[in-house]
């Protein structure tokens, strides 16, 4: 509950995070366990199912950080946190690492103290309303009643958009997407606003997906990514260097299937580097020379740690759009290895 | 003794001691949380004080009893929740003291029926927690509702939906806040009458007197300004009934909810009240041939308001309190805001203390109230 947690931030602020602040990349090697701050209620997002197990794309995130940094990916403990828990987590040190889909924005970057990697899903706002509305596209929304998640960014840019462009609208705000959800299904609003991923999987889950389009129009850039908090650059070029190493993998067709395969038998002077056969790349940021095999083993490259929790793989089948290599359409491409 | 051995003697008194040392523990504590927040908020590159209140809040609210939008000040925002907390804590209160009393003689009546019938509520309604009492009215009025496209008109002009309660509003055109003004003075001058008179125990028709001090300067002003009133009548027009004036289904589900909850408190107190005055006082009433409706009225209950007011005034400060739980479905009353607000500018510290200034001035002002109240209602010694 909101207050609930409003209370324990402002504790947490008061007493919390006494420890004195030492690089995280040496205290988690320190405590062979990576925390890691996520969901578990969104399938292909952040998910905790019945027999205990999490999966979903920001959890396999914090399993491959486990994987570079320890080794393991099961030496990652996961968090789930509601969305206003989510930054007093961090402040606090409950947390080593944010991966819970937050948006990178400049301001969080700068007066919020955090460090964004990636951004390693690119998204954005939309809407999604009845079919039998009429309503084609955001424009058309003015005067609408829109139920939106209270205290996200969606509530901030959905109001810039409606007042630029001199329309008008009710927001109705909800606790939690389990709230939301079931307040737009019944009619409460004419509209529900999230980034489109997560507006599919609810529509999937509805059990009327075929009464319902997700409009085209996407109103804001949402650029989601893992967070660290500021002070902490040895760790922030670890998880940075592996978003682009999942990355390169996908570029030297390096999967999961065949990793072990190209250590023995590559001879690519470029990929025996990129998996530490040659070389101390590793060393130099402070993880093992062979983390990118530990963390391919464990996710697999960026197409296959995307398709399998949301792409074609998975039940939700998001196209993979911006997300894709830039040799294929997409906007990912990653620095050299050298 | 001398001065010197009277002073040591005073101090040496365990009580002082012990008092001495704990106003310091408490000192040394507020001292060293401050430090260690201020070194946090240092660290953590985090702006603290509230220079944020002037800043421009990036967010709708929804209802709101004053012209507030997108764009103006986190402090106008602040300002929005704390009147829709005062909105509904005050009606709650109404309400619910209105809805107690009847309970309270419900359970008093002598038919089997309606006394079991306000037990069984009294005992549903306090022993379930007041988040889920909330968490239900709202899902009932969300789910159980007709959609707006379908809703339900009794009466031309009135609509009940899912999207909440639409009725037509009094538009004042022109000079209309000029003419509420001129009501207010109205009001003043007929209370002030009204209070004389009971007052100088002058009796006679007072009361058309009053009514016409109520009424002249309204019209006085309505004539003078030539101030327009007109009856703004709501109509299905896009996505929502455009005009009137909306209740929305979360302000009803709050307002219900409490309503409901604290009524069931209020009727135990009250009914503990008209209990406590002795049975000799209805006799004696009885014997002086009052009928039951009068005997209540005059006798029972102004003796019985002693022993109500100071646990009803714990229910009235409960109730203000637990309007916060109102957050859980959406009404955006002053903890919606700082919620908001926290996810904008991450100063819980800050956030959460205008929680508790707002709270703490709202509990302190009913306090007050009450309490003069009290003390009017107390027995005079002559």
């Amino acid at each position: 509950m909101a207050f609930r947690t409003i209370v324990a931030a402002a504790a947490i602020s008061l007493l919390g995070g006494v420890a004195a602040q030492a690089e995280l990349l040496d205290d988690i090697k320190e405590k062979g366990e990576l925390s890691c701050g996520t969901l578990n209620y969104l399938p292909g997002v952040g998910f905790l199912n019945d027999k205990g197990e999490w999966s979903g794309f920001n959890v396999d995130f914090c399993k491959a950080a486990a994987a570079a940094i320890l080794g393991d990916p099961g030496k990652a403990k996961m968090v789930a946190l509601t969305g206003p828990q989510k930054f007093p987590a961090l402040d606090s040190g409950e947390i080593d690492i944010l991966a819970r889909s937050v948006t990178q924005t400049v301001s969080r970057e700068t007066t919020l103290g955090y460090d964004f990697i990636g951004p390693n899903h690119m998204t954005g706002q939309g809407f999604m309303v009845p079919k039998d509305s009429g309503v084609t596209s955001v424009d058309d929304l003015d005067g609408a009643t829109i139920c939106v998640l209270g205290g996200t960014v969606t509530e901030r840019y959905m109001a810039d958009y409606f007042a630029f462009r001199g329309m008008t609208f009710t927001p109705v705000a909800a606790d939690g997407s389990d709230q939301m959800y079931p307040m737009y299904f019944d009619g409460r609003c004419d509209a529900v606003t999230q980034e489109p991923p997560y507006m599919a999987i609810r529509r999937l889950r509805s059990g009327e997906a075929e009464n319902h389009v997700i409009l085209d129009d996407i109103i804001s850039k949402s650029f989601e990514a893992p967070v660290i908090r500021e002070g902490s650059p040895k760790l922030r070029e670890v998880l940075q260097w592996m978003h682009y190493g999942m990355i390169t993998a996908e570029e030297m067709g390096i999967t999961q299937a065949n990793v072990e395969e190209m250590v023995e038998t590559s001879k690519d002077p470029n990929v025996r580097r990129f998996l530490g056969v040659d070389g101390e790349v590793g060393e130099g940021l402070g993880v093992s020379n062979d983390w990118m095999v530990n963390v391919i083993k464990a996710v697999g490259n960026y197409g296959e740690f995307y398709d399998r929790n949301l792409g074609k793989n998975s039940p939700l089948g998001v196209e993979r759009g911006m997300n894709a290599l830039w040799r294929d359409g997409g906007v990912l491409t990653a620095p050299g290895w050298q | 003794m001398r001065p010197v051995a009277r002073f040591y003697r005073s101090v040496s008194r365990p009580g002082t001691v012990a008092q001495a040392l704990f106003l310091v523990l408490v000192v040394a504590l507020i001292a060293s949380v401050t430090i260690v927040a201020q070194g946090n908020l240092d660290r953590l590159s985090v702006k603290s004080g509230y220079d944020f209140l002037w800043e421009r809040a990036p967010f709708e609210l929804g209802e709101s009893l004053i012209d507030y939008s997108a764009g103006d000040t986190y402090f106008r925002a602040y300002l929005v929740g704390v009147l829709n907390t005062l909105k509904v804590a005050i009606l709650g209160i109404v309400l619910s003291t209105v809805l107690g009393l009847f309970i309270a003689l419900g359970q008093l009546s002598p038919s089997v029926v309606v006394a079991r019938m306000c037990r069984l509520y009294i005992e549903t309604a306090r022993n379930v927690p007041l988040l889920m009492q909330l968490i239900f009215w709202y899902a009932l009025m969300t789910g159980g509702l007709p959609r707006v496209k379908q809703a339900l008109s009794p009466v031309e002009g009135v609509y009940l939906s899912n999207r909440g309660l639409v009725l037509p509003a009094l538009e004042l055109g022109g000079q209309g806040w000029v003419l509420f003004a001129a009501l207010v003075l109205g009001l003043l001058l007929s209370a002030a009458l009204l209070l004389w008179k009971r007052r100088s125990g002058v009796t006679g028709g007072a009361l058309l007197l009053a009514l016409a001090l109520l009424c002249a300067p309204v019209l006085v002003t309505f004539l003078a300004t030539g101030a327009s009133v007109s009856l703004d009548v709501p109509e299905l027009k896009g996505f929502n009934f455009r005009g009137g004036m909306t209740v929305s289904p979360e302000f009803l589900a709050v307002l219900l909810g409490l309503t409901l909850y604290t009524a069931a408190f209020n009727a135990e107190v009250i009914r503990g009240g008209i209990m406590g005055v002795p049975k000799g006082q209805t006799e004696a009433a009885t014997a002086l041939g009052l009928k039951r409706g009068k005997i209540m009225r005059l006798v029972v209950i102004p003796q019985a308001m002693r022993i109500i007011i100071p646990p009803m005034s714990n229910n009235y400060l409960n109730l203000t309190k637990e309007s916060s739980l109102a957050v859980a479905i959406g009404y955006p009353e002053v903890v919606r805001v700082a919620t908001v607000t926290l996810a904008e500018t991450s100063q819980s510290i800050e956030c959460i203390s205008i929680i508790m200034l707002v709270f703490l001035s709202i509990s302190l002002t009913t306090s007050l109230l009450m309490n003069w109240y009290n003390a009017r209602a107390e027995v005079k010694s002559r």
